[in-house]
């Protein structure tokens, strides 16, 4: 039976009946709903933030030869050409990648006669500071863009006694090339000890043009999702090795955990508490509305159709609430990802119709005091009885 | 109350209401006996409706109990939970050649290099931030000749690296603290169990392990590159640790100071440290700064601070921070932080908007209520006064009833999601508590002040 004319007309009564009260409803199912997409939206938000945060750890995966002392300079190398096939997105994010060519070779400042041994790493690609990261304690940005610009770690600087704009001799076997230092860099573990110059230098030094001792890249996505990529990666690349760090990955994973359990359960209990909130203020409609339902069963009103009219208002309310808390949440969560993360949060679509969804279910677990309306008997109600 | 001594505007009144006596309306005005009775009657003849407000407030007031617990507790355990990122401090010796490092592995000769003296760690714990030093393990490694016992050559070319597994370490005040690699590398997990100190045991990474087809129970033939030293080691565990370790063996520090013929030295030492993370006082130079910028920097657990203290008792030491590691954990930390205060305020936002509006509510129905006692003679600050003192009844009875609630979520959502059991606090007694007041009452205040403009009459009518 399809509703008639005079029941939507009861529902614009019943609602304008109390604006104090419509107020009050209102207002808790709309901070219910703010609060609730406000709260949702920053949580895909902060895990997509956090994974950005996490790429402070540097490289996540890295392309080793597949046989033989791994990450070795005198050992195994993989052919440059597999540099070119990694992909240069993953989810929509660039992959900084950088290729290195390990060589022990034989280094002095330019002018001296003592050499001395140290590691090179020849590195090609984009993102070495993601990839490595450090602080540069002197850095010239002129001298960085030249074809024999060179970035020393700080123990080596010291042991050569060089600065930005020095410049360096290296050998090997023989073979001799020289660089002009652009930074001087820290980072706390072997960078600090080693010299970073261009691929083509440390091949020529090493004598193994077109090979690499290994590939390090830094993927921004979940931990769930650098695993599927490095099973994807491994597929496409079979000649090499191809594996995650295990120091950062187990780390970052429990720290997800933490924190979207933290969100979750936030918003669970700001639904709850909307909900009871929602609920003191039924609890005082079904008590007012005592009269109006007597008379409404007297003229022979069923049961069924009372509570639909009552049911009806609370789904409109929750809608009403829904539509304009979560509206107003999704903003507010873009400020707050603005205040959290430096970045503006990037509003989700999706986050708008669960909040409003769970706002109208919300509102109608609310209206669960209205249960007592039928039991409302005519009789009593026309001799003023409590 | 002075308008309780003017009995003839009373009388006057009196007609409207007869069915009241003339000595209860009076005791409205003065906070007797009949005041407590109208108090405690609210809540007594009609409890279904005390109950639902109780319940919102107690409710609201359990959240917030929990939420300021949990966020009280958290930032403390959440730095905890970031050391399982490994070291954030390296030390080695400062008159060291270059070390010849690649992914790990020191390619020098053993004679190379300088050396620190083990005996002198125990003075880490002695620095003035020494509580804040969670672990710490020192390292020596030795290209080392393996093969399995029992078969033949060819021996393998491998990195033996000593270190310390649940070694207790010796303070200079007379106490000693344990620590060891499991603590600065959590990552490292083994198959089988950890070598113990003293014995003639020992680790082998998985990937060597796979080589040379070695298991538990096996006995590794161990000897340094000049055959000057040999060990036999009873193999305990296979290690997995995605590293350059993967290929090696990981035995005790004495084993590794035999066959590098260096007693009671180690090369390299990770120390885990739970820091403050750096904001941009942090990042001044110490040098350029003054007197008194000095002594807050030095007295703050900066990672820069702790450094300088390590450096300061580790004589002939450079005490570097490991960058990514530092760096990581204090752009995550910070972040989370304030995330986490941002989702206390949404949970204290909700808890006061749920006492607010039940509050409101329970005003809001007590309209006819308000009107005969107005009808009554009762002027707005008497009712305002009975229905305050009815709120911050309730305000107080419910939020001492949250906050057990409260103490119960905080305790069950800890441990769910934190592993850890927040303490319950007064202070987060008294802030709630007062909260509940401060809401109840301003929740009522809007009503209330509707509700002293009633026209009685239309009320008592039933319009």
């Amino acid at each position: 039976m399809a509703p008639s004319p005079m029941f939507w007309r009861i529902i614009r009564r019943l609602i304008t009946a109390n604006y104090g009260r419509l107020f009050v409803v209102l207002l808790a199912l709309g901070a219910g709903a703010a609060v609730t997409s406000a709260l949702l939206n920053l949580q895909i938000d902060a895990k997509k933030r956090l994974t950005t945060e996490f790429r402070a750890l540097g490289a996540n995966v890295i392309v080793a030869p597949r046989t033989g002392n791994t990450e070795s300079g005198d050992g195994a190398t993989i052919d440059e050409a597999l540099f070119a096939q990694l992909p240069a997105q993953y989810e929509g994010k660039p992959i900084p990648a950088v290729g290195f060519l390990y060589v022990i070779g034989q280094v002095a400042k330019v002018g001296q006669i003592h050499f001395e041994p140290a590691v090179l790493a020849g590195t090609e690609g984009h993102g070495l500071t993601q990839i490595r990261p450090g602080r540069r304690t002197d850095y010239r940005s002129d001298l960085e863009n030249a074809p024999d610009a060179c970035e020393v770690g700080v123990k080596a600087a010291a042991q050569f006694k060089v600065a930005a704009g020095d410049s360096l001799q290296l050998r090997n076997q023989g073979r001799e090339a020289s660089c002009r230092v652009f930074a001087v860099v820290t980072t706390g573990g072997a960078e600090d000890t080693q010299i970073f110059t261009n691929l083509q230098t440390a091949q020529q030094l090493a004598n193994l043009p077109g090979r690499l001792s290994l590939i390090q890249l830094s993927v921004n996505a979940t931990p769930d999702s650098v695993n599927s990529f490095i099973s994807s990666l491994a597929q496409q690349l079979p000649s090499a090795d191809v594996h995650g760090i295990k120091q950062f990955a187990e780390a970052e994973g429990r720290i997800y955990t933490r924190i979207s359990g933290l969100l979750s359960s936030t918003v669970l209990l700001v639904l709850f508490l909307t909900s009871l909130c929602v609920m003191a203020g039924m609890s005082n409609v079904a008590v007012e509305r005592k009269n109006d339902v007597g008379l409404m069963k007297a003229i022979g009103g069923s049961v069924r159709k009372v509570v639909r009219l009552f049911l009806a208002e609370a789904i409109l309310l929750g809608f009403a609430g829904g539509l304009i808390g979560s509206a107003l949440g999704i903003l507010v969560s873009i400020w707050l990802g603005k205040a959290v993360f430096g970045v503006a949060a990037q509003p989700r679509l999706i986050v708008y119709p669960i909040s409003v969804a769970l706002t109208v279910f919300v509102s109608i677990a609310a209206a669960f005091p209205l249960r007592r309306l039928a039991s409302v008997r005519p009789a009593s109600v026309f001799r003023g009885e409590e | 109350m002075e308008c309780g001594s003017s009995p003839p505007a009373f009388t006057k009144r009196e007609l409207y209401a007869p069915s009241i006596s003339g000595s209860s309306v009076a005791a409205l005005h003065r906070p007797n006996k009949m005041f407590l009775r109208l108090v405690t009657d609210s809540f007594t003849r009609r409890p279904r409706r005390k109950i639902i407000s109780m319940a919102a407030l107690a409710m609201g007031m359990g959240v917030a109990t929990a939420a300021l617990s949990v966020s009280l507790d958290v930032g403390d355990r959440l730095a905890r939970e970031f050391r399982s990122l490994g070291a954030n401090l390296l030390v080695t010796p400062q008159a060291d050649s270059l070390p010849l490092e690649i992914g790990g592995v020191d390619y020098r000769p053993a004679n190379a290099g300088a050396y620190l003296p083990e005996a002198d760690l125990g003075k880490l714990k002695t620095i003035f931030w020494r509580f804040n030093i969670m672990a710490f393990s020192p390292i020596l490694e030795v290209p080392v000749q393996a093969s399995k016992a029992s078969l033949g050559p060819p021996p393998e070319k491998i990195t033996l690296v000593g270190t310390w597994n649940h070694h207790s370490v010796p303070i200079p005040d007379g106490t000693s603290y344990i620590t060891g690699i499991d603590q600065t590398n959590p990552w490292w997990t083994v198959a089988g169990k950890w070598f113990t100190e003293g014995s003639d045991e020992c680790v082998v990474g998985v990937s060597l392990a796979k080589k040379l087809g070695l298991a538990p129970g096996d006995t590794l033939d161990v000897s340094s590159q000049d055959s000057s030293a040999a060990r036999l080691l009873k193999i305990v565990g296979i290690l997995s640790t995605g590293g350059p370790e993967d290929n090696g063996v990981v035995s005790s520090l004495p084993v590794a100071q035999q066959l590098a013929g260096q007693p009671g030295m180690y090369r390299r030492l990770y120390v885990s440290a739970l820091t403050k993370p750096e904001d941009a006082f942090a990042r001044k130079d110490p040098k350029s700064m003054t007197p008194a910028e000095y002594d807050t920097w030095y007295c703050t657990p900066y990672i820069s601070s702790i450094a300088l203290q390590i450096s300061e008792e580790l004589k002939g030491t450079d005490v570097r921070v490991i960058r990514r590691v530092a760096e990581g954990e204090g752009n995550v930390l910070s972040r989370v932080r304030l995330l986490l205060w941002l989702v206390t305020g949404a949970a204290l936002l909700a808890a006061a908007l749920a006492v607010g509006a039940s509050a409101a509510a329970s005003v809001i129905e007590r309209r006819t209520e308000i009107g005969l006692m107005k009808a009554l003679g009762a002027n707005s600050a008497v009712v305002g006064v009975l229905l305050a003192a009815e709120q911050l009844l309730l305000a107080l009875v419910g939020g001492s009833i949250g906050f057990g609630v409260g103490i119960i979520l905080s305790r069950v959502l800890g441990q769910r999601i934190f592993g850890f059991a927040p303490e319950p606090r007064l202070f987060v007694l008294l802030i709630v508590l007062g909260l509940a007041a401060f809401i109840t009452l301003l929740g009522s205040a809007y009503p209330l002040r509707q509700a002293s403009r009633y026209d009685p009459a239309p009320i008592l009518r039933g319009e």
